[in-house]
């Protein structure tokens, strides 16, 4: 279970100011917010790096806990530019190594990849050679393997193909039938109706509306986009 | 620690770039040790034709008048250990004319072949770790932390402390594996290749090869910093190679322009030459003027005046004319002093210095074939006085016995050679904490 408490926080134009939410074992919730930057820097704080301005975070009740500690949930970025990620290492060595460094299990990673239909012949090669798809089938495959109680994640399908869309969507129901906690921080309504089940938006730094997903569904997207996300 | 050092190496000797990078590095300093090994045994065939010439050359002396006027030659012999250092020494290929004159004189010969010898340049083993090794390292040390996404990547799996000293150290052990394996191979090689070295020279190089791994550290610490001060932007790359140009280029070219300064400050070396001329000349028209008092005096006489009055000469003028030189010597000497100390002050600098000491024709090399020169010059005088006055005509004895008149440069380490390891280390120290810190901001902005 992830909850936010009372969580303000002020960046620029960004600003939240006492935002409280719970996202429940085996829910996926959708954060809607206008600004990718402003998602950005909630991820930061959301996943340790920066501290918030007020408030707090739980992961299952305990308080955020700074990264590089063993965190109670799983943190997936956005990969804007797989080069932040060349390594010059071959994508199989640097599986191994994060698996020995980090403690993964293995077999965790090697299930997401076959879920994700990975080719492992692309374990010979390195970032650079690999396309930006199949790259975050690795990263997705990392970052899930510690099989965490919650899952965090900052608009991750963004520019994705349809065909990797739809494994990722098969994957966050896998963990959502698991009873993950998801909570999805993006600015996609047409995505978030096809796979939440809850959706908040964020507009001048409040919580201004949540819903669940089904009854989004029966709404006019067009209208709720232009209301909040405009 | 293992999982670091496994996947630091495949980060490193898997990708093309570093490879050609580093076979680069191995093919060229092969090259230049052999080139230094041929020289060195050039040397060797050309020392032969020396001693042999020197040999002859004073069996056709007459008399002892011309030994003590055209002397003998003095040749400038660098250890084994020169072979590595080729073009890093502060001195050219040197002789030294040991004769009656007053002058003292170092030369070099551009004679024949010696006329195509282009010193410098880095062309040695010494140059190729520091030109070409240190801008690899600097590269290296910037791709290390790989960006910001990736330390935040990692920091999920691992603390961001343990992770940076990880990698650091997991490069650094292979890289300095790498530098210390070829160095001790081309040592092994040359040795192979006929050459011996002494204990104190195989110490003086395994010191030296100390040295060059923690400068290349500091540069593989530097391009980290660098790396993480510019945020790990793109445009780096000038950055990069600017750091790179004021430290191998710009900052001992400083150091070497300051240490002339200084060295104005002394006093002009035919200043010297003159005082000792106009001592010898005072003589010379003391005894003149005695001959013109007494013209009548017979031969024999004249020559036991010429006897008593070179062994005055001995005793009052030369000796002057060596504390004039030897003051000289040791004026020289303090600059020196000053310099050694001021490269301490930089890695490259006090790698600059290191490397022309292990050559043996660096600073103290020189004040070595100075005193030498002093001391057998001063025993040839007395030498040639003696037999002068004795018997001009007899058959001429040489001087020099065995191999007196080649002087054996030894490769020495700087006795700052422990402050410079500390300074460079310290530098490195700091890099590596401040790289951190500057890393911590960046990962958690407040």
């Amino acid at each position: 279970m992830i909850t936010l408490k009372n969580l303000s926080l002020e960046h620029g134009d960004f600003y939240l100011s006492a935002v409280s939410l719970q996202v429940r074992s085996g829910e996926i919730y959708f954060l809607l917010n206008r600004q990718s930057l402003s998602n950005d820097f909630l991820f930061n704080v959301l996943s340790g790096f920066r501290a918030p301005d007020g408030g707090e975070i739980f992961y299952d009740e305990c308080r955020r806990i700074l990264a590089g500690r063993s965190l109670p949930a799983a943190f997936i970025n956005k990969v804007v530019d797989t080069a932040d990620f060349e390594t010059e290492a071959r994508i199989g060595d640097w599986i191994d190594f994060l698996c020995r460094c980090g403690n993964l299990p293995r077999e965790n990673v090697l299930q997401t990849l076959m879920v994700l239909n990975f080719n492992e012949i692309n374990l010979r090669k390195k970032v650079r050679d690999l396309t930006p798809e199949i790259f975050r089938q690795v990263y997705l495959a990392l970052c899930l393997a510690p099989d965490a109680p919650n899952i965090v994640i900052n608009d991750f399908i963004k520019g994705m193909e349809k065909s990797l869309e739809m494994k990722f969507n098969k994957l966050l129901w896998q963990k959502k039938a698991a009873g993950r906690a998801i909570l999805y921080l993006s600015n996609d309504i047409i995505y978030a109706a096809e796979i939440a089940d809850r959706v908040g938006f964020i507009k001048n730094g409040h919580l201004l509306f949540e819903a669940d997903a089904v009854d989004i569904k029966d709404m006019d997207i067009k209208d709720l986009y232009y209301k909040f996300l405009n | 620690m293992l999982a670091f050092l496994r996947f630091e190496r495949q980060r490193l000797f898997h990708e093309k770039k570093n490879l050609l990078f580093l076979i680069f590095i191995v093919l060229f300093s092969l090259y230049f040790v052999w080139s230094g090994l041929t020289e060195y045994r050039q040397f060797q065939v050309e020392k032969k034709i020396f001693i042999k010439f020197e040999k002859e050359k004073i069996s056709q002396f007459i008399t002892y008048t011309q030994y003590g006027t055209l002397g003998f030659r003095l040749l400038y012999e660098v250890s084994p250990l020169n072979l590595f250092f080729v073009n890093s020494g502060m001195l050219e290929d040197v002789e030294s004319n040991i004769d009656s004159s007053e002058n003292i004189k170092v030369e070099s010969s551009f004679k024949g072949k010696k006329l195509f010898i282009k010193r410098g340049y880095f062309k040695d083993f010494a140059g190729i770790p520091f030109v070409f090794g240190s801008l690899f390292m600097l590269y290296l040390g910037n791709l290390a932390l790989v960006s910001p996404a990736h330390v935040r990547f990692m920091m999920g799996r691992l603390p961001l402390k343990k992770y940076y000293v990880l990698t650091a150290f997991a490069r650094l052990f292979w890289l300095n594996l790498f530098f210390i394996a070829l160095g001790l191979s081309l040592f092994l090689l040359v040795q192979a290749g006929g050459v011996r070295f002494s204990k104190l020279e195989s110490g003086m190089f395994m010191l030296y090869i100390l040295f060059m791994v923690v400068l290349l550290d500091f540069f593989y610490l530097l391009g980290q910093l660098t790396t993480v001060l510019v945020r790990f932007r793109k445009i780096f790359f000038l950055w990069l190679f600017i750091v790179w140009f004021i430290c191998i280029f710009l900052l001992p070219e400083i150091s070497r322009i300051n240490v002339f300064n200084k060295s104005s400050a002394l006093e002009s070396a035919e200043n010297v030459n003159l005082e000792k001329f106009r001592v010898l000349m005072a003589l010379e028209k003391k005894f003149r003027d005695f001959l013109k008092e007494k013209q009548t005096i017979p031969l024999d006489q004249i020559r036991q005046m010429q006897k008593k009055f070179a062994g005055q000469f001995m005793n009052s003028g030369f000796l002057m004319n060596a504390a004039l030189e030897t003051k000289y010597l040791r004026d020289v000497e303090k600059v020196i002093r000053g310099h050694e100390w001021q490269s301490v002050l930089f890695p490259t600098t006090f790698y600059y210095f290191l490397s022309g000491e292990a050559s043996g024709k660096g600073y103290y090399g020189y004040l070595d074939f100075m005193d030498y020169i002093m001391k057998l010059r001063n025993r040839f005088i007395q030498y040639y006085l003696q037999k002068r006055y004795a018997n001009n005509y007899a058959v001429i004895e040489s001087f020099v016995k065995g191999d007196e008149n080649i002087f054996h440069a030894r490769s020495q380490l700087p006795g700052t050679y422990w402050f410079g390891f500390l300074a460079t280390t310290f530098y490195a120290a700091v890099f590596f904490v401040l790289a951190y810190w500057r890393l911590r901001c960046l990962v958690y902005p407040s």
